[in-house]
């Protein structure tokens, strides 16, 4: 038997070529031996919920780590759903890691809430620290900042992706020593105007070569831009910030010449307030872009699909509603190789569209790329041929996203709901993911999401069902569910209570403005105690209200960690020991 | 500072504006969850004034699913009249340009318009006209653009929802 056994030396050289974490979460299931030899080589963390599990227990099982990743709040705080003050608070975590990992290098956080001490202990803390990922993060300043840029001598990556940063009037980016070299990617796309000077940024610049990505805020001009360019034609990705001003043909020619130098550049962005008559400075790199984001520039239809005509080689394109269904043909035609497309609405709180688009226009992209694979497609009329149409051409799809503005909108050619559109998008498309559903829905789309959707892992749900019978299906039949986001619909006590165990093989599940009782949530509570449930309610004690009565906001996730040490007042759980509410 | 200026375009002879209409609002739109919007009530077939009050009429959150930052990120584009004391995301700059939405009865697609670069009604009603692609839309008129600019008149709605002609108030 002796014969057949492996050195733990060799076990762990083999399980280093082992990246995922599910493979790895199965590799140290194999027996005793293996578990201890894979958990001393992990080095790369990936927590979900970072109330899942406790930073001490991810530090005892793993005591290596090197690279870690957290997420914080539930996706619907992106859009004003979560209270200020719920939580996803990160100095715990980093707390205790500063002790158990001093060569930790790679922190990657989303929708938590980041102090200036969190940022200054991380700077004190990991002696050889690389990488720093603040992803739709708030709660600190440039003050934190500094503290990075100033200890951090081998940091290669700075990304404060929609992050919400205070102004401390600290200029921060001069906190980088004149001896920092190594700044690999850059991203300061959130920050406002006060909060960047530009010949600190232009010295900083110039003095890492290794500089791929660059991702710079709306305050510096368009003349400066050409410079950067200059100074770094090495760069891969590039998010512009120009100025609205009329044309100056000196301006022009030099960002067109910076641009030309550009041969690597493969990824753009920004374009805040852009005039057109400047695009055409970007079309020597236009042949060799695979990523554009078009988001934030209010360009018209015509100009649009000017520049899209120039880009062959797309994968991916953000643009606002504005490139309109012609801009999606001409879109469609031009770029065969596209893989993601995400249209924004330019006006989203108008009723009326504000541009010619409705679904002819992904209806010609999903005919025209046969590569398209994301989408996310917001829009004021759909059809259900059209979501047919789509489905049949497209059954690659892996994500599909979208939002028909008005709440309950029915097919506009025949008045009916989405049911069957949707059920058509589930069904063929057999890799799907991801999947928002928006429009006029009844109990139906459900049943043809629990049949068909096996692969779904997030579902997204906003006015639709009738009854629990529509939870129900979902909870029942998608066996690879693992994130539910519900708001304003009639989904109750029953189903939930009936699916309780399926509860548990999920990441979480949000319910917002539905039809469910304080009671239900406390029963759940009790069955379930590896549930943490979380009622969210800012009107008082949901106790205090008749039994009838529905929650607002339900946030239910599963944790080994227990109850956690910093919920608000406004977070109810069956729990009504006080003292478990400590402040952060 | 909230300007609710509405402009209307209609045929001459038409009595009571019954003949379908350009109608142009100005507004903006420094607080997105504003009530402010130049849309008139009583004026157009209803089910465009009904509409576009029924998003916030219903107060609701997180609707449409638009994060938060790109919300406030596209705020500070076009819209006009910011200063970068008024808001820090907008950087330094003083724009100039008045952006003006305009909608025509019958036609679904409202479009924005710079009135910043027309220097008189002449000018915009012809920009207007072409935009909106009139001929085919009214199938009965011939001839050019600026034959047929005189037949129309231009007029707003003020905030007490008076009509006016806009012609009878001079270019700014």
């Amino acid at each position: 038997r002796l014969a057949y056994s492996l050195s733990d030396e060799v076990l762990e050289h083999v399980f280093s070529f082992i990246q995922s974490d599910k493979d790895r979460n199965v590799v140290s299931a194999v027996c005793k031996s293996w578990y201890e030899i894979e958990r001393w080589c992990r080095r790369k963390i990936f927590v979900g919920n970072c109330y899942a599990v406790s930073p001490k227990m991810v530090i005892r099982r793993f005591p290596q780590v090197r690279s870690i990743e957290l997420k914080g709040k539930p996706h619907f705080a992106d859009f004003n759903l979560v209270p200020d003050g719920w939580g996803g608070y990160v100095l715990p975590w980093i707390t205790e890691m500063a002790g158990a990992y001093p060569w930790l290098d790679e922190i990657r956080l989303k929708r938590m809430v980041v102090t200036d001490e969190s940022l200054e202990l991380i700077a004190k803390s990991f002696k050889d620290f690389k990488v720093l990922v603040l992803a739709s993060c708030e709660g600190f300043s440039t003050d934190g900042l500094a503290a990075i840029a100033a200890s951090c001598k081998n940091l290669r990556e700075l990304d404060l992706r929609e992050s919400e940063v205070d102004d401390s009037s600290v200029h921060w980016l001069s906190h980088f020593p004149e001896t920092y070299t190594s700044m690999v990617s850059l991203n300061i796309s959130c920050l406002g105007s006060g909060e960047v000077s530009f010949s600190a940024l232009e010295r900083l610049v110039s003095r890492c070569p290794n500089l791929r990505s660059l991702k710079l805020n709306r305050a510096v001009p368009l003349d400066k831009t050409a410079n950067i360019l200059r100074l770094a034609p090495q760069l891969v990705e590039f998010s512009t910030c120009t100025y609205s001003a009329e044309l100056r043909s000196d301006v022009f020619s030099n960002l067109a010449g910076a641009f030309s130098n550009c041969n690597e550049l493969r990824s753009l962005s920004g374009f805040w307030d852009v005039v057109p008559d400047y695009l055409p400075a970007i079309y020597s790199v236009c042949s060799r872009l695979t990523s554009l984001n078009l988001s934030y520039a209010t360009i018209q239809s015509p100009d649009l699909i000017k520049l899209v005509s120039h880009c062959p080689s797309l994968q991916r394109l953000l643009v606002l509603d504005y490139i309109e269904d012609n801009g999606l043909e001409a879109l469609a035609s031009n770029c065969k190789d596209l893989q993601e497309l995400r249209v924004f609405p330019s006006d989203p709180f108008d009723a009326e569209p504000n541009a010619s688009l409705t679904e002819q226009g992904l209806v010609a992209v999903s005919l025209g790329c046969p590569k398209l694979q994301s989408v996310l497609y917001f829009c004021r009329r759909m059809s259900n041929a059209a979501l047919v149409t789509i489905a049949k051409n497209r059954p690659n799809l892996t994500r599909f996203r979208l939002c028909i503005i008005e709440p309950n909108t029915a097919d506009y050619l025949t008045g009916e709901p989405f049911d069957v559109g949707f059920g058509a998008i589930v069904e063929h498309c057999k890799d799907l993911i991801r999947l928002s559903l928006s429009g006029l829905l009844t109990d139906c789309v459900f049943e043809y999401i629990g049949k068909y959707a096996k692969k779904l892992e997030m579902l997204s749900v906003a006015f639709a069902g009738d009854s629990d019978l529509g939870l129900h299906h979902v909870l029942s039949g998608c066996e690879s569910l693992r994130k539910l986001e519900i708001r304003d619909c009639p989904f109750g006590d029953k189903a939930l209570l009936t699916n309780a165990a399926k509860l548990e093989t999920m990441r979480s599940l949000w319910m917002s403005s539905c039809s469910v009782s304080f009671e239900a949530c406390k029963l759940l509570s009790q069955k379930m105690p590896r549930l943490n449930v979380e009622v969210i309610d800012e009107r008082g004690p949901p106790d205090s209200r008749p039994k009838n009565c529905t929650v607002d906001k339900l946030y239910i996730y599963r944790s080994v960690a227990g109850p956690r040490f910093d919920m608000p007042p406004f977070v109810w759980t069956k729990d009504e020991d006080l003292a478990l509410r400590l402040s952060p | 500072m909230c300007m609710e200026l509405q402009l209307g375009l209609a045929l001459p002879g038409s009595d009571t504006w019954s003949r379908p209409l350009l109608k142009l609002s100005l507004y903006e739109d420094i607080n997105v969850n504003s009530k402010k919007r130049g849309f008139d009530h009583g004026y157009l077939e209803d089910e465009f004034s009904a509409a576009s009050f029924k998003n916030y009429e219903k107060g609701l959150v997180g609707w449409p699913p638009v994060e938060t930052w790109r919300r406030k990120k596209l705020r500070c584009q076009v819209h006009n009249h910011m200063t970068a004391a008024e808001n820090g995301y907008c950087g330094g700059r003083a724009s100039n340009s008045t952006y003006v939405k305009v909608k025509m009865e019958g036609v679904v697609i409202a479009r924005k318009i710079d009135i910043s670069i027309h220097q008189s009604f002449e000018k915009l009603t012809t920009t207007l006209m072409t935009m909106f692609d009139i001929f085919s839309h009214f199938p009965f008129i011939f001839g050019s653009v600026d034959e047929n600019r005189r037949s129309f008149k231009l007029t707003y709605q003020d905030k007490e929802g008076d009509w006016l002609i806009a012609e009878d108030v001079p270019w700014r």
